[in-house]
């Protein structure tokens, strides 16, 4: 039924305007930007919007409407949904404002059991729309479409989660989808997770989370959803304030239970916003891994400790090596270099060494996956050992065994070229070891949950996963 | 909303299985005695008092009362209350057996507008006050979900026997969250503290509950 809203096979814009300035002329400028689809503007008052036939009522249009984008004032957005209705229209987003948000719930009441007797799906009210890449649909006011990706992002938030999908979009990240939920009338995070279960193009579900509508039905069907979903939980909870009956009553805020709610769902929460997207991009394009023993490989030795430290935070092993792998990683480094765990080359560096010296990592049957890092100087290029680590991984894809390698180019000017193979050979690369280490801790929490809190078959897929 | 008595909270956790510690509301200082008599000696006493549920507060609870001390107890205890909390509607004293040696740990509930109840398990006294040492889970749970929140909490290595003492029935605790998280719905439970719960080798008792329920 939501195929209706994210792959309509025609849209109008009701509300549609001449006025690139305002939300109605703006949305439908985005959605004609790439979406090959019949769009239809309606506006009462022009006969030619942007190019295309204006209709006076969504009633008026000849052929079927399957999505209808909603940006009318509030007073009139429930006879809008009405025509809708008697057009048959499959879908609804209403960025219209106006509603609950602003106390008016016998509205958004009346414009729900419309939605119901028609037999609508509604985003919405009060949302900024969504982005579907893999239908070439921008029906939001974000700028543009993302960088085809798996990540599939859900926000509350109106502007906070527009700015973090611009933000997405700038920095090169990959998106799948972009769907900001607004008041969550009749689609919720229920709904729209488990449409995203069923995505094939979704590989990972990244959240920011406000507030959640029935709590206990999200938790039985979030466990339910194999894919990783990462999610940043805002808005602290006030309490203390009052004398409280017990004990619990003056512990258990509301941020608490949401942690436990979290947990007991197999979502990740994290807690910055650079937290929800490095996680999200790890999760886009490297497998999970079977365990949390790692391996750090580093031309830095100040670098690698930084990683192991960050690693014993999260409860993550540096694991002891083979003896066959030290041998191996041995001939190649310099003599006076480490080869055991964390590896470190001892400021040499060259294509040989990393890419002997991650394949011997890759090798050993007591890592599960590895940690890269390259420390800019002025002595090496940047690039000889981006290049081994994507060769790498386009090894590991041919054969049966595949671990997870995060990359950790440092150092800023002069790692560009570096860091670019690395986006675009699809190795989640982060600019500090704690970002990667902790991107990695989320791969291993979410394999965890895989084995101790998500139920229904572990049929690990690759799904919309980057190549 | 209606604030349920220790004596009222307990006879709901008896019914989950849950063991709490016995004895009777007394009404007067000669059916104290009797009380005490049957449970033996020595014994504890609280005053049981809908408008009072933080009883240690106002001198509500005497702790190790012998034999001959029994009917002074109870005297005493009316006149302290009714000074300290006048126009109290106070419906006895409670006598009671006195806990078991063992741990001190909290379990509760809350009711939560989103997902229902959650439920809290930690160590009680002052780690529960100061350094907020709880797990949490929406519940309901069963018992390995118990289990994992027993072990979650910092302090669980003390449960689990330190530096030569042995461990205590963590298993029992478990049940006890089980069927905490059990009652939260069939209840109608607002708030809940089992404070303390008393764990020992063999074992956890109910010392103390406060409950707001939904009417």
């Amino acid at each position: 039924m939501l195929d209706s809203i994210f792959y309509p096979g025609s849209i109008a814009v009701i509300g549609a305007s001449n006025n690139e300035i305002k939300w109605g002329g703006r949305i439908l400028k985005n959605i004609l930007s790439a979406y090959k689809g019949k769009v239809y503007p309606v506006n009462p008052g022009e006969t030619n919007i942007q190019g295309l036939n204006s209709y006076h009522s969504v009633l008026d249009i000849p052929g079927e409407v399957e999505m209808a984008l909603v940006i009318v004032p509030a007073k009139f957005v429930l006879s809008v949904a009405e025509e809708c209705g008697k057009k048959d229209v499959k879908g609804l987003i209403v960025i219209s404002a106006g509603f609950g948000e602003t106390g008016n719930n016998e509205l958004e009441k009346e414009l729900l059991s419309i939605v119901r007797r028609y037999g609508m799906r509604m985003i919405g009210p009060n949302t900024l729309g969504i982005v579907n890449e893999p239908a070439s649909l921008n029906a939001s006011i974000i700028g543009r479409l993302p960088t085809p990706g798996s990540i599939s992002f859900i926000t509350q938030s109106g502007s906070l989660g527009l700015a973090l999908a611009e933000w997405t979009i700038n920095t090169g990240i990959g998106l799948c989808k972009v769907i900001s939920t607004g008041n969550k009338a009749d689609v919720d995070d229920v709904d729209l997770i488990e449409y995203l279960n069923n995505d094939p193009s979704t590989g990972v579900i990244a959240m920011y989370v406000e507030g959640i509508k029935r709590g206990r039905e999200f938790i039985d069907a979030v466990r339910r959803v194999r894919k990783p979903i990462v999610a940043i939980k805002t808005g602290r909870s006030k309490r203390g304030a009052k004398a409280v009956f017990s004990h619990t009553g003056s512990i258990a805020g509301s941020d608490e239970v949401y942690s436990a709610a979290f947990r007991q769902a197999g979502i990740l929460r994290v807690e910055d916003i650079d937290d929800l997207f490095d996680a999200a991009l790890a999760f886009s394009c490297q497998p999970l891994p079977s365990g949390n023993n790692v391996a750090i490989l580093s031309n830095g030795g100040g670098a690698s400790i930084v990683a192991a430290d960050e690693c014993e935070r999260h409860g993550i092993n540096i694991v002891d090596l083979t003896p066959e792998t030290r041998e191996k990683i041995k001939k190649v480094i310099p003599q006076f270099a480490s080869n055991s765990n964390p590896i470190d080359t001892a400021g040499t560096v060259s294509f040989e060494i990393y890419d002997n010296s991650i394949q011997a990592l890759h090798d050993d049957p007591n890592v599960d996956a590895i940690i890269v890092i390259y420390v800019h100087t002025m002595m090496f290029s940047a690039m000889p050992p981006a290049e081994a680590v994507v060769e790498m991984k386009q090894k590991c894809i041919k054969s049966k065994s595949r671990k997870p390698i995060i990359a950790c180019w440092m150092g800023g000017a002069g790692t560009e070229e570096g860091v670019e193979i690395l986006r675009s050979g699809c190795i989640p690369n982060y600019p500090v070891p704690e970002r990667a280490v902790k991107a990695l801790s989320c791969l291993i929490k979410h394999s965890e949950f895989l084995d101790k809190v998500k139920v229904g078959a572990g049929q690990e897929d690759k799904m919309g996963r980057c190549k | 909303m209606k604030i349920l008595t220790e004596h009222e909270a307990k006879k709901v956790l008896s019914k989950y299985g849950i063991q709490v510690t016995q004895g009777s509301i007394a009404k007067s200082a000669d059916e104290a005695f009797r009380i005490a008599s049957g449970i033996g000696f020595p014994v504890a006493m609280k005053i049981s008092s809908p408008d009072i549920s933080h009883k240690s507060d106002v001198g509500g609870v005497v702790l190790d009362i012998k034999k001959e001390d029994v009917k002074a107890a109870y005297s005493d205890m009316i006149s302290r209350i009714s000074k300290a909390v006048p126009g109290a509607n106070i419906e006895g004293v409670l006598v009671q057996q006195m806990a078991p040696p063992g741990h001190e740990v909290i379990v509760g509930l809350k009711k939560d507008a989103q997902f229902g109840h959650a439920l809290m398990f930690g160590l009680g006294g002052i780690f529960v006050e100061i350094y907020k040492d709880v797990s949490f889970r929406v519940t309901p749970i069963d018992k390995k979900e118990a289990l994992e929140m027993i072990s979650e909490i910092k302090g669980s290595p003390i449960l689990k026997g330190i530096r030569g003492r042995k461990p205590v029935d963590v298993d029992a605790v478990a049940d006890v969250l089980v069927s905490v998280s059990e009652m939260a719905q069939k209840e109608n439970i607002v708030e809940l503290d089992i404070n303390p719960l008393i764990v020992g080798e063999n074992g956890a008792v109910a010392v103390d509950a406060r409950a707001m329920v939904e009417k």
